[in-house]
């Protein structure tokens, strides 16, 4: 019995981390679909959206609130970001964009670094988590953490309605058609700094989110969190097939189940019930899938991530031409 | 090109100007003494607390006359909880101030980065928290500890978990750095001495913020253990009972020095309860001894506030047991201080009584154990372990 | 003058070698640490800079994963310099063969050991650089970025779990000091000579060729992949070396050390200095560190920590948007016709 709950709780991790990579995902994939810029800073601007958070939670403001400020206070920065840093570089190499990128993450930080010593705040803070997103719901014998919950519920409404505007409003029709061909769609008469400037903002503003159930996930907030995110949003829209929205919400929660399965299946000998396979095959699998694997996580999906580049360079959904990697 | 040029001559004027060269030390003048803490980065929440200790100490020591007629002058540099980092600064201790002995450090792998350079150098050096009991035979016999060994800490966690909470435990280390993995180490070796048996046994990768993938094998388990001893960095230690909290995993949670960070209860709340940990001393102004008020009282008018932990009396602790060990010397000279270290014979210590001697550089000191209730720390015991593995 | 054309095109590189000579004799034999300190970081973070110039620079394939070949040098040659004392005691578990192993005691002491060392280790990154480089060189713009980063994050994993070599994340120490500013110096001379040779030859042409106009240069039968390998490999190699000297150098370290932060501050050397320059990368590296110092020491005066790296990020940006090929772009500081007459030129 224990053995299917545990394949079950392991379904909802996949499904709740695979929401927060695919908000994070969305945001790297609009700006990259538009400007041919992988903006290495989204993972710094959901740092930045979880300091919002934790400094309006601590001022006592009501949850939704605070979430209308960390969203907003967010959403602003990502728009500071693309006028400040972008938009002077437009049409530069792909490589001078992404370093920019980086540069842009340092700054943010640092900035936040410093910003919060001058506050006389610690480097690392705890984040005051609303009690709401704390605890757990018991179904039966099965306890499902609430975290998990709300990240896949709010996952979810925010990817539906995300697709409604681009496929139903002028704005994000204009948005498609930028990314399908940037130029084209600058002599069809479409403001091009205004969809550019929508990009960001919706983008920061899904990574806000996301940022916000990282927070609460992890309990502690440091200046450097942004990191392994943005990487893992990145694998997860080129998994999805780099510049498509759809793909990058698909590539999110692929890599959320790769991930589960590649932590959930080593050590499994070590907790399978007495009596469900074979003595020796429970031996086998403690010798050749020692919990310690786990740890090669990162790696393996590396690998798949440098596979996909070399043999489906288009991802799942793509649409970008080989040729264009080369 | 011209711009070129005088933009590099302007930078290296600058950098000229920035660097002077450093002072010596000698037989007359301030004392210079270096202290390495990482006041920023990860481990700042008991280097922070452990070199405000040790400044203080330093300032007391000064008010009162300093040592040998001369002032203590603490260098105290920032390491970051870089390891390369913190290499540097061993250096710069060594080369540039000119130090005659160095303090500090909370953590193991940081003084395994600094040590060897210390070491090399000569220098007296003593160590205000990082209790790996292997140091003084992996740095070198300049080495000393001020504080208990994690062979110690962790006999003492594993027989009051016994005694207490049952035989059957499940132990997860942080495998990513030297502390943890020796403290894991340890509880399973005088754990199973006992007689108690390991249900299971799972470690997680340094820095690592997610828990979900340890947490749901515990659950899976066929048998549920009595408890769970978790050698966890203070970095991780919130977010570790947070998350097990949250999933529903509620029995005792077992640990060392390192859950002894104000961002436990910060970090959990009301998930904090059941938490006990073994460490150096309870910092309570109620119940500690008259040292413990006193040093509160110090420490609270110099920095506004009750010291955080137990770090901050460790660094007030090494201060003074290094001032101490300079005056019985009667020089700054390295080795006379060294003799002296090694004399230390039941040094009054705010932590505890202190001795150490040529063949053991690591004190052997009673052992706390905090229980964390209604998101206070309260003492559960003082207790000396029966047997201790060996290091 | 009266000399003849060869050596006037030889005075320019000897006036400038034996100036760095006379230069570095006296901070060596001043004794002022800081000094020598500072110069051997300039020395590393030039053969660093240099070779990064190789790829990225020369053929625009731009690698983020090459301070991964920088680790696997630290490593791999401070394993075969650890004393046999400290490699029992630090790290047990190592296979026998290398348990045993120590260059000062098989090649006789110090200077052989270490100079072996760095070679081998260099060596061997090399070839995981050959096998590297055949897979990820099919690759362009930001997707070889990304793929090596990718390499540079499975580098971290592999050292952090390879815990019977390297101890994992925990610090691995006590490797000896040798490094100092002649090692260091005569290696990025070496360096400096082998790219500056590569720039010249018929591969260097092939590399700037392909960078420019992939199609042009394949259509006049240039082909993609021997330039790319050939500068990814050279690369990795003298990387390699600056990681054995680091390693010496600073004596304790952990895997931590070796990625994103020096990355990104050895692309801002780069970037800086000019990608495709070779004069530039010393310009570059020469500029940021003395810049990094002066600034950490203010740093260190008014606790704001953090504004040294804002600081040296909004030089980056600037440059990319107001000056993006770098403060030289492809061209060289050509020391060889400094006391050449005009005519004499190619």
């Amino acid at each position: 019995m224990t053995i299917v709950l545990y394949a079950l709780q392991q379904f909802v991790n996949a499904l709740s981390i695979g929401s927060l990579y695919a908000l994070m995902a969305v945001g790297l994939a609009m700006v990259f679909g538009i400007l041919r810029l992988i903006n290495f800073a989204h993972g710094d601007l959901m740092m930045i959206a979880a300091y919002f958070a934790a400094f309006a939670l601590f001022a006592k403001t009501p949850l939704p609130l605070a979430i209308l400020l960390m969203v907003g206070g967010t959403v602003l920065v990502g728009l500071i970001m693309e006028r400040a840093a972008y938009r002077p570089i437009r049409g530069a190499p792909d490589v001078a964009a992404l370093l920019t990128s980086f540069a842009v993450g340092q700054i943010l930080q640092n900035g936040t670094l410093l910003t919060t010593r001058l506050m006389q705040k610690p480097v690392q803070i705890a984040f005051p988590s609303p009690e709401i997103l704390n605890g757990v719901f018991a179904f039966g014998q099965i306890t499902v953490p609430r975290l998990n919950v709300v990240s896949l519920a709010a996952g979810v409404i925010l990817l539906v309605l995300l697709s409604l505007f681009v496929t139903r409003t002028d704005l994000g029709l204009s948005m498609r058609a930028a990314a399908e061909d940037l130029a084209a769609a600058q002599l069809m008469g479409i403001d091009i700094n205004r969809v550019i400037a929508t990009a960001f903002a919706i983008g920061s503003g899904l990574a806000a989110v996301a940022a916000l159930l990282f927070a609460v996930q992890a309990g502690q907030i440091n200046p450097y969190l942004g990191f392994t995110p943005v990487l893992k949003a990145f694998i997860a829209a080129v998994i999805g097939g780099f510049g498509s929205i759809a793909g990058a919400i698909v590539g999110g929660y692929v890599l959320g189940a790769l991930e589960v399965v590649l932590t959930a299946i080593p050590g499994i000998g070590d907790i399978l019930p007495p009596g469900m396979v074979s003595p020796a095959a429970q031996a086998f699998l403690k010798q050749w899938l020692p919990s310690s694997l786990t740890s090669y996580r990162d790696a393996f999906v590396f690998v798949a991530l440098i596979l996909m580049l070399l043999f489906r360079p288009s991802g799942i959904l793509g649409r970008i031409e080989r040729e264009e990697m080369r | 090109m011209k711009r070129t040029l005088f933009a590099f001559v302007v930078i290296a004027s600058l950098v000229l100007a920035a660097c002077g060269g450093g002072g010596g030390g000698g037989a007359t003048g301030p004392i210079k003494i270096g202290g390495g803490f990482a006041l920023t980065g990860d481990e700042s929440a008991l280097d922070l607390p452990a070199a405000n200790g040790a400044k203080l100490a330093a300032k007391e020591i000064n008010a009162a006359g300093g040592v040998l007629g001369r002032q203590i002058d603490l260098i105290v540099h920032d390491i970051q909880y870089k390891m390369d980092v913190t290499a540097q600064v061993a250096k710069q201790f060594v080369e540039h101030d000119k130090v005659v002995a160095v303090i500090g450090f909370t953590d193991t792998d940081s003084v395994l980065a600094a040590g060897p350079t210390i070491q090399k150098a000569g220098l007296p050096f003593i160590t205000a928290g990082a209790t790996s009991p292997k140091i003084p035979t992996q740095v070198g016999d300049m080495m000393f500890l001020a504080c208990f060994g994690d062979n110690v800490q962790a006999a003492a966690g594993a027989e009051y978990s016994f005694k207490n909470f049952g035989k059957n435990a499940y132990l997860l280390w942080d495998k990513g750095v030297e502390y943890t993995t020796l403290l894991g180490g340890y509880f399973k070796s005088r754990f199973t001495e006992l007689g108690g048996t390991l249900v299971l046994e799972d470690s997680y990768d340094d820095k690592a913020t997610d828990f979900s993938a340890q947490i749901a094998k515990v659950k899976a388990l066929p048998q549920q253990p009595d408890f769970y001893y978790i050698a966890a960095m203070p970095y991780n230690i919130g977010p570790v009972v947070k998350q097990f909290r949250d999933a529903g995993l509620n029995g005792p949670i077992v640990g060392g020095d390192g859950y002894d960070t104000p961002d436990l209860v910060s970090v959990a709340g009301p998930a904090s309860a059941n938490v006990f940990f073994t460490t150096h001393a309870l910092i309570d102004a109620t119940g500690g001894t008259e040292g413990i008020k006193k040093f509160i009282a110090a420490y609270n008018k110099e920095y506004g506030h009750d010291p955080e932990n137990a770090f901050a009396a460790l660094g007030y602790d090494t201060m003074y047991l290094m001032a101490d060990a300079i005056k019985r010397a009667g020089s700054t000279d390295a080795a006379a201080v060294k003799k002296a270290l090694e004399e230390t014979n039941k040094y009054p210590g705010i932590t505890g009584s202190i001795t150490l001697t040529a063949q053991s550089h690591v004190p052997q000191k009673g052992v706390t154990i905090i229980a964390v209730k209604d998101q206070k720390f309260t003492l559960g015991a003082e207790v000396v372990p029966d047997k201790v593995p060996a290091p | 003058m009266s000399l003849t054309p060869d050596l006037r095109r030889a005075a320019g590189p000897l006036a400038a070698i034996l100036g760095l000579a006379l230069a570095l004799t006296i901070v060596q034999v001043s004794g002022l640490a800081f000094w020598q300190g500072l110069l051997i970081n300039l020395g590393i973070f030039l053969i660093l800079v240099v070779s990064l110039n190789l790829s990225n620079g020369f053929t625009g394939v731009f690698s983020l994963g090459h301070v991964g070949f920088m680790a696997l040098g630290a490593y791999g040659s401070a394993l075969l310099t650890l004393p046999l004392r400290e490699k029992h005691d630090y790290l047990p578990k190592l296979p026998a063969w290398l348990a045993g192993l120590h260059f000062d005691f098989h090649l006789g002491a110090f200077p052989l050991g270490f100079l072996a060392a760095t070679i081998v280790a260099a060596v061997v990154v090399s070839l995981v650089a050959l096998l590297v480089g055949l897979v990820l060189m099919r690759l362009s713009g930001h997707f070889v970025a990304v793929a090596t980063l990718g390499f540079l994050v499975i580098v971290r994993v592999v050292l952090i779990n390879a815990d019977d070599l390297t101890r994992g994340s925990r610090t691995f120490s006590n490797v000896t000091a040798y490094t100092d500013l002649g090692w260091v110096w005569a290696w990025a001379l070496v360096t400096l000579y082998v790219v500056w040779r590569i720039k010249r030859s018929q591969f260097g042409r092939a590399m700037f060729a392909q960078r420019e106009d992939r199609w042009a240069a394949q259509s006049i039968g240039i082909a993609l992949m021997p330039p790319r390998l050939l500068a990814f490999v050279v690369g990795a190699f003298f990387t390699a070396v600056a990681g054995s000297l680091y390693a010496h150098f600073i004596t304790s370290f952990s895997p931590n050390a070796f990625y994103f932060d020096l990355t990104f501050r050895v692309i801002t050397m780069l970037v800086v200095g000019g990608m495709g320059s070779v004069s530039g990368s010393v310009i570059g590296a020469v500029l940021v560190i003395g810049l990094a110092e002066a600034l950490r020491r203010i740093e260190d005066v008014t606790l704001l920590y953090g504004l040294s790296q804002i600081i040296l990020a909004v030089i980056f940006i600037l440059i990319i948007i107001f000056r993006r090929e770098g403060l030289l772009g492809q061209r060289e500081i050509a020391l060889d016709r400094l006391f050449m007459k005009g005519g004499e030129a190619e």
